[in-house]
């Protein structure tokens, strides 16, 4: 079915306006409207088609190929560095919506062809690589069957055009809806009146809107869903406002050995043991969850030194140790289109060299520092014990966020203060040794969550593992530590990192697993927060135990991800790299396609029947480029039909019945060459050759 | 076989042809296919209803040629030894004499072969499958000519026993005439107007031609490549969807040799895929066996056929 004229180049420019293509859409929508003013036609038969289909979907693939390495929240990037599930989900969703939105271009190629073909409609074995097949398989069910796919491609074009990131405006629905009516209107059934169409055609639009409303509502409540416990399950990401914690949910805790940090010290051994990337004040004890105390907005720009790669966090402070960092930033900064993520930084950080030059670095009051950037970020992290640039506990005594104690957890801290047994008169150290010595000795460490720990009526989570099961992991213990500590008068907070313990050659590595959470304990002597960390020390190998003896080929894969993501970080102009690359292996691919179709890339039993479809005599019959010209003029033979029938069928066009018996003496001779198992004598042949192209000639000047 | 040869076998052809569309109107196809097999050594098996013109097509090829030609009518009271011949004892000389039957002949009209007894009918299927009978332990040759036209009304009418499976493969076609258009029936009432004019029609060939035929056609050449899809088509019926027993290497050679028959009524040395596309549905068809299942679900062994030759690519 043929679409109206100047159909195809209003949809082509609406798909243009509404993707930024605008030039683009309408230079192809003139393109093909030219069609109708122009004589010009190609003659293009089955064969051709095929390989422009091939052709088109080569394109695709390496545009989808591109697309998905260009993708900087995921793609490629993502496959190696391994991420999580949302992000796959997330970048996989990217890469098909970029990719759709350019479908009317990469299609274009197939369309044009049509237009400008002397028959306006395609094979359908050159639309379904799957039918093509099944054909070369024999099966010849779609052989001969044509489509004018002029409306699917007006189709694509609305489709590709409802990509597009103006969410909330009602211009593409107004758009598609006016095409469509277009489009409509030429084929309406004339049975019914205008009125009666009309009114149907308002009812579907109405149902049109109430259906955006309807999904943009869903969409809502699905996202607000319990949108944080989806985030812990499924995002290894850090949150710097709030970290929601696995206490008292039931099952075995599982972290993957993927590795996330790799470190490199600059004296051996010097090494910090951990490497925290946010630090809470607040615990909510229904939600299991630790807040920072304030919002994104608390996060305030730091500027770098002159040179951009040096960045100073605290002032006055000598740098003992210095060591190299290189982490991965696993969010997506949709402000500033580039990644984002908290960095790992040991205690007592106050400077940080090296960087990318192009970072983007903020912190907040509880010593969280988020960069924005690149999605590898390699720097020199220098740092001594004594000051942070945490923020000091709160000075009042009112509203103090660092020794607030949730009261329904007040009653399990203080029996479990009488059990320390402290005097009146303790001080702040013997305090926190009676508690490390406390964990340590009544307490032990277990991945298994336990029904004991669930929370009821009896008591919290935290309750439970204080006086009843005593087990538990990090989290628990952190947790408890904390607001023990604040129940004991120091000020205290729930931090959230790394444990550096796993050599690599002279570096170290940091896996998922090692994910950690501790305290931080400020002393009022010193004036500064230290790691305080009660958590059994026998966690390490608890958790190490866990190595799956493939985890060397996980490493390797790892390894190979990093030196990736170092090339690829240090790419500034990446993707342009990855455009030219695609470009010899397109033309290495055209090429295959345009002139080895019966070449290399079929396998052994294509040859063999090929073979032996070769040795029948007389198949260098001139008239099979006769029977292809007729083909390109709309009059392909259908595989089981005879020549003579064909024949018979083709001449019945009145523009060439001229062509009647030249034709029909030709075909004599064709079968005496083909099927007389005498052959055709040497002067035969020779007729047999001059009288099809004299009949080619002929058939040019026969045009339709 | 000179050229001439070939010739004069078209021209007898021509002739035969000519005469018998004299009596049989608006029928050009089946006396071509007729003739095909006469021509070609097979044999025929006419199906239609009732008064569509099968025995009259018969007589009017039987007429057509100067040839012995017998008419027998199958009942189911018919014996083998009605057809083949009986020894009968002569008192006279005390020796049996063997007393030939209607089979001993050139052109036989086995007329509504299936309301015979299957005995009877093997005995006639014997004779058309070797050219020979054996009575009483006795070898007797048939003519060097020997054509069998039978003919049967479709096996849903009352009192018929349906030929099996292994005697419809000894006919080498199997079509039917089918009503012909109002002009026609016109045509052919005003002909019998006065008399029938099968009475007044002349012999167009001597047997010695019609012999001269048979021989014309075995000398048409045919290339491997159409035999190798004569074997093509007659094998994908075997694997055809809904058939339960396909076509035998019998149908291949029935159809080849048919396939030569008609080159030469085309006026080629040759054989192209035109013949063997024309004749396979009339020479395969009727061997065919369906599945119950198919043939309820409205598969017919004629769609079979015409499906596999739309399917199967035709050399080109």
């Amino acid at each position: 079915m043929k679409t109206p004229p100047f159909l195809l180049f209003a949809a082509l420019l609406f798909w243009g306006w509404q993707t930024d293509f605008l030039i683009a859409g309408a230079t192809l929508g003139a393109a093909l409207e030219l069609a109708r003013f122009v004589k010009f036609r190609w003659e293009l038969d089955d064969t051709d088609f095929n390989r422009i289909s091939s052709f088109c979907i080569v394109l695709n693939i390496a545009l989808m190929g591109y697309v998905f390495t260009n993708n900087d929240t995921g793609g490629v990037n993502g496959l190696v560095h391994g991420h999580t599930v949302i992000a796959a989900a997330k970048s996989g969703a990217l890469t098909t919506t970029r990719f759709l939105r350019w479908l009317p271009l990469t299609a274009f190629a197939f369309i044009a062809a049509q237009m400008f073909n002397a028959r306006p409609s395609v094979p359908l074995t050159a639309i379904s690589p799957v039918l093509r097949w099944r054909r070369r398989k024999g099966d010849n069910e779609f052989a001969g069957h044509y489509y004018n796919i002029e409306f699917p491609y007006f189709m694509v074009c609305l489709f590709a055009a409802g990509i597009h990131e103006n969410t909330g405006s009602f211009k593409y629905f107004f758009g598609i809806t006016i095409l469509a009516v277009w489009a409509l209107w030429t084929v309406r059934p004339r049975r019914f009146k205008f009125l009666a169409w009309a009114a149907a055609l308002a009812a579907v639009a109405v149902l049109g809107i109430f259906g955006i409303f309807g999904i943009t509502h869903t969409q809502h409540i699905i996202q607000s869903f319990n949108a944080a416990w989806m985030a812990r399950f499924f995002g290894n990401r850090v949150d710097p406002l709030q970290t929601m914690t696995s206490m008292g949910r039931i099952g075995q805790m599982k972290l993957s050995a993927k590795i996330v940090i790799r470190l490199e010290p600059h004296e051996v051994g010097h090494v910090p043991s951990y490497l925290r990337e946010a630090s809470y004040r607040n615990y909510h004890p229904q939600k299991m969850t630790w807040y920072a105390g304030g919002g994104l907005s608390d996060f305030e720009i730091i500027q770098a030194e002159n040179d951009g790669t040096t960045w100073n966090l605290t002032t006055a402070k000598t740098n003992a140790e210095n060591i190299n960092i290189a982490c991965y930033l696993e969010g997506y900064s949709r402000e500033l289109d580039a990644p984002e993520g908290l960095l790992p930084l040991p205690s007592g950080c106050s400077r940080l060299e090296n960087t990318p030059p192009d970072m983007i670095l903020k912190k907040n009051k509880n010593g969280a520092l988020l960069a924005a950037g690149r999605g590898l970020m390699i720097f020199d992290a220098r740092y001594a014990a004594g000051a942070t640039i945490d923020s000091p506990p709160d000075a009042g005594t009112t509203n103090h966020f660092d020794l607030n104690v949730p009261t329904n957890e007040i009653p399990a801290l203080a029996q479990v203060i009488s059990e320390l047994n402290l005097s009146a008169a303790a001080s702040e150290t013997e305090k926190r040794a009676a508690v490390e010595k406390f964990f340590l000795n009544k307490f032990t460490y277990t991945m298994w969550q336990g029904r004991e720990k669930h929370a009821d009526t009896n008591g919290t989570p935290l309750t439970k593992f204080l006086l009843t099961s005593r087990n538990g992991h990090c989290e628990y213990f952190a947790s408890a530590s904390v607001l023990l500590l604040r129940e004991l008068g120091i000020p205290a907070r729930y931090a959230v990192g790394y444990y550096v313990h796993e050599t690599r050659g002279t570096g170290y590595v940091v896996r998922e697993r090692d994910g950690h959470a501790w305290c931080l304990a400020w002393n009022r002597d010193k004036k500064c927060w230290e790691d305080f960390d009660t958590t059994p020390p026998s966690w390490v190998a608890i958790e190490s135990q866990r190595t799956e003896f493939w985890q060397w080929l996980s490493d390797v894969r790892s390894w190979l991800g990093f030196e990736f993501a170092k090339f690829r970080w240090r790419q500034a102009n990446f993707q342009q790299y990855i455009l030219w690359a695609l470009v010899p292996v397109l033309l290495v691919l055209l090429y295959h396609i345009i002139f080895r179709r019966r070449g290399k890339l079929h396998g052994a039993k294509d040859k063999k029947s090929a073979a032996r479809e070769n040795i029948w005599p007389g198949l260098d019959s001139e008239f099979y480029q006769l029977e292809k010209k007729l083909a390109a003029r709309g009059l392909p033979r259908q595989p089981g039909e005879t020549l003579a029938d064909w024949l018979e069928r083709a001449l019945a066009e009145p523009a060439l019945t001229g062509l009647r018996s030249p034709l029909q003496e030709l075909l004599r001779l064709h079968y005496r060459h083909r099927f007389d198992p005498h052959g055709l004598p040497a002067a035969e042949r020779e007729r047999l050759r001059d009288e099809a192209k004299a009949c080619l000639d002929l058939l040019l000047q026969a045009r339709p | 076989m000179t050229d001439a040869n070939l010739t004069a076998a078209r021209e007898t052809y021509r002739r035969i042809a000519a005469n018998i569309s004299k009596i049989i109107r608006g029928q050009d196809s089946a006396i071509r296919h007729l003739l095909a097999a006469l021509a070609a050594g097979g044999h025929v098996l006419l199906e239609d209803y009732p008064g569509t013109g099968k025995t009259t097509l018969a007589k009017a090829l039987a007429k057509s040629i100067d040839a012995q030609f017998k008419r027998l009518q199958f009942t189911p009271d018919l014996l083998p030894s009605d057809i083949l011949g009986v020894s009968i004892f002569n008192q006279r000389d005390q020796e049996f004499h063997f007393h030939q039957g209607p089979v001993f002949t050139n052109i036989l009209l086995a007329d509504e072969i299936n309301r015979a007894s299957p005995r009877t009918q093997s005995a006639l299927l014997e004779a058309m499958g070797e050219a020979q009978v054996s009575v009483e332990g006795e070898r007797r040759n048939l003519p060097e000519l020997f054509f069998v036209i039978a003919t049967e009304n479709p096996v849903e009418f009352r009192g018929t026993y349906p030929l099996p499976e292994a005697q419809m493969d000894r006919f080498a076609m199997q079509f039917t005439l089918g009503y012909v258009s109002a002009e026609e029936e016109v045509a052919i009432l005003t002909a019998q107007e006065h008399n029938h004019p099968l009475d007044k029609l002349k012999p167009a060939a001597a047997l010695a031609e019609v012999i001269a035929l048979k021989h014309a056609v075995e000398n048409i050449r045919i290339s491997a490549e159409l035999k190798r899809y004569v074997v093509d088509l007659v094998a994908a019926t075997r694997a055809a969807h809904g058939v339960q027993l396909g076509a035998s290497p019998r149908a291949s050679i029935a159809l080849m040799k048919t396939a030569q028959a008609m080159a030469l009524f085309d006026g080629f040395d040759f054989v192209t895929p035109e013949q063997i596309q024309k004749l396979a549905v009339p020479v395969i068809a009727h061997r065919l066996v369906l599945e119950p299942q198919a043939r309820f679900s409205g598969i017919t062994a004629r769609g079979v056929v015409e499906e596999t030759l739309k399917k199967l690519k035709v050399p080109a």
